[in-house]
């Protein structure tokens, strides 16, 4: 196998006593989506700014592209593209004007350069707002804008700093297709977003708590060990009484309320559908109706969210 | 593609995505360009030194042949106009509502006095409340008099002793002659710290920088890139500064304006310097207009010598407004207009505002790559 595109080794930044980024290590593959999850201040974008070379380690190393962040950032600057939180375009310039000018960012030029521009302009489906001032375009049409301004220069590792905060559902879909057709064609993504019904579409996912990478490894895997056994969605009536005798039977790992009804995470050899709308209509639940689910990223962060606390916990 | 091939884009970039912006936003335009020229004008009709046509109250109590002699004399020229022949009460009325700035009293028995070969005493009352005012109205009322008592010994005789003066540079001594070289530095400097500390500013505040800082665009490259196009824009205005200055006001360049635009061009990347550092420092753009308006409005305006003279400071001022760019400039800006000094005398000049203007650059350029950490 080739070297790896990114490659974090012990890495930790410190801003005064605080310790944003706490001795973080993986590696990411050319062509892999990595997803980079965790609530806000857990360090997400402490490391993509480390990776990027505008922040300098305080402690480890890591490689981008085969550059050493610490020692030659400018080339690591040049082999990437790097979506900021806030997609900081011009606002104020038309979305030609954007592109040209990351593009002269970038040392490009002539005609080769006016040719890339517009294929990526056609990529980014952006061909009628050519002419269009950035600032008067909805959030989704600007999120492509700061996408293809960061794929100009064809970067080996393309960085997206939370790329779909504040965008609407469609156009945060749509946005994820050019991610995958991206990464099919050979660029590394390194993302970070707190949404996670995206992370589902990454290949391998980080977790970030307090500055920490606690957990690692593809969604699937991750649903396995943090969220063990069934998951069930129960609705009814009169559930709430029922579900407090519930708790205290063996096999029941957790009862939440959820909406109207119910969710629960029951030991898959103990429990299943039926056995669960027996036990609630008995405690006394009216017209009960469970169903099987699947676990989400939302029940294994929540899971791996909460372990550390019931570690501290007296 | 070569090293110094990739650098020229990038600047190129930064240079012409500001021109963009400035194309964009006319507001620019207008600081840079209207802004200047309405506050020279403001300033160039407004400021004056030299007064003339003093309202002035006469309290004849003489009504003589001498004394309607004296008051003629007082205001046959343009310096006074006589506001009121009036007694006392009312003349100290009108000077206290700023209807005259002094009154001129003439005893009974003026005349008398005269003929009879004694001193004939006549009383000045001035607003004493604006000392600039009050010392001009001293001096003009001290001369006039003075010649109408040498008419009165001898009609015919010369005075014994007379200075002839010959004033260089400015023989009418016209307040606009020596206030516009100054005032023109004294807008540039402003107009020029604000353009580049917004702009830099509004960068860090977009979050756009940090999306600079990402790509492979320098950090001499954003200072040069930032620069140049607002360069362009500074020699404009002080071309447009230096031509209302000769058509309007008929202030004259009487040495070489080679020379004067190319002192003009060091003092100003020396000032958008100066605001770019600013901008990288303060981040925001309410903090740098703040900065930019204050170092740049008052060591222009006060130790620059555009209006106190720099021999007449204390030492520590005199010190201190030897980092002052706008000082050079205005002695270059004088000594080209109005005495038509060439590079021999004004060298020393144009050194330190060179000096200035690298010193300014490398320090902004060095603070960015601090930032970034």
């Amino acid at each position: 196998m080739s070297e790896p595109s990114i490659e974090a080794v012990h890495l930790s930044r410190r801003f005064g006593s605080f310790l944003a980024v706490d001795d973080v290590s993986f590696s990411v593959a050319r062509g892999e989506i990595f997803g980079y999850l965790g609530a806000n201040g857990a360090g997400k974008s402490t490391t993509i700014r480390m990776l990027c070379g505008l922040l300098a380690p305080t402690a480890g190393e890591a490689r981008v592209a085969g550059f050493d962040v610490k020692t030659a950032p400018e080339a690591v600057k040049a082999s990437i593209g790097y979506m900021s939180q806030k997609f900081s375009l011009y606002l104020d310039l038309p979305v030609c004007d954007n592109i040209d000018f990351f593009g002269g960012a970038y040392g490009l030029s002539g005609p080769d350069f006016a040719a890339r521009a517009d294929e990526v302009l056609r990529l980014c489906d952006l061909e009628n707002e050519h002419d269009a001032i950035t600032g008067s375009l909805p959030g989704g049409v600007r999120q492509r804008l700061a996408l293809g301004c960061a794929i100009l220069h064809r970067p080996a590792v393309l960085f997206l700093d939370e790329p779909t905060a504040g965008v609407d559902p469609v156009s945060r879909r749509l946005f994820w297709r050019f991610i995958r057709r991206l990464a099919r064609d050979g660029t590394t993504i390194f993302v970070t977003t707190h949404y996670l019904d995206e992370a589902e579409y990454c290949g391998r996912i980080g977790l970030m708590v307090d500055g920490r990478l606690v957990a690692l490894d593809t969604p699937s895997a991750l649903k396995r060990r943090y969220v063990p056994g069934r998951v069930l969605s129960v609705h009814g009536r009169n559930l709430a009484p029922a579900a407090v005798s519930l708790r205290s039977r063996p096999g029941i790992i957790t009862v939440e309320p959820f909406g109207a009804g119910l969710h629960l995470q029951v030991a898959a050899e103990d429990w299943n559908a039926d056995s669960v709308a027996q036990a609630l209509a008995s405690a006394g639940a009216q017209a009960v109706e469970v169903e099987s689910g699947e676990p989400t990223l939302e029940d294994v962060f929540l899971a791996v969210v909460a372990r550390p606390r019931e570690v501290h916990a007296p | 593609m070569t090293r110094p091939m990739r650098f020229l884009i990038r600047v190129g970039a930064m240079a012409s995505k500001e021109v963009m912006h400035i194309r964009r936003d006319p507001r620019t335009l207008y600081m840079a360009l209207a802004m200047p020229v309405v506050m020279l004008l403001i300033f160039g009709f407004g400021v004056s030194f030299d007064m003339d046509r003093i309202p002035l109250v006469v309290l004849d109590g003489d009504r003589s042949v001498a004394s309607r002699s004296l008051v003629r004399a007082v205001s046959a020229g343009h310096e006074f106009v006589i506001a009121a022949d009036s007694d006392e009460a009312t003349a100290l009325r009108m000077i206290r509502r700023g209807q005259a700035l002094a009154g001129l009293a003439i005893p009974a028995g003026y005349q008398r006095e005269l003929a009879a070969g004694r001193d004939g005493e006549i009383q000045l009352i001035v607003d004493g409340a604006d000392g600039v005012v009050a010392n001009q109205i001293l001096s003009k009322i001290d001369g006039l008099v003075r010649a109408e008592s040498l008419r009165r010994i001898d009609l015919a005789a010369e005075p014994p002793l007379q200075v002839k003066v010959f004033t260089l540079f400015n023989p009418e001594a016209r307040s606009a002659l020596f206030m516009v070289p100054g005032l023109a530095v004294y807008l540039l400097a402003i107009a020029a710290v604000l353009l580049t500390a917004l702009t830099v500013s509004g960068e860090w505040e977009r979050g756009s920088m940090e999306q600079l800082f990402a790509s492979p665009v320098g950090r001499l490259e954003i200072v040069l890139g930032k620069l140049l196009p607002y360069l362009g824009l500074g020699m404009l205005q002080l071309l447009l500064v230096v031509a209302v200055g000769a058509m309007i006001f008929d202030v004259p360049i009487r040495g070489s304006a080679t020379l004067l635009f190319l002192a003009g061009f060091l003092f100003l990347i020396g000032m958008l310097g100066q605001g770019l550092f600013i901008s990288v420092v303060a981040r925001n753009q309410l903090v740098a207009t703040q900065a930019g308006a204050l170092s740049s409005l008052l060591p222009s305006l006060l130790l620059s010598g555009m209006l106190v003279p720099i021999e007449n400071m204390p030492r520590i001022l005199q010190v201190l407004s030897s980092v002052v760019p706008a000082r050079y400039f205005v002695h270059a800006m004088r000594g080209i207009m109005l005495k038509g000094s060439g590079l021999s005398i004004l060298w020393g000049d144009l050194v330190a505002l060179a000096i200035f203007a690298l010193a300014i650059i490398a320090l902004a350029t060095a603070r960015f790559r601090r930032r970034l950490a």
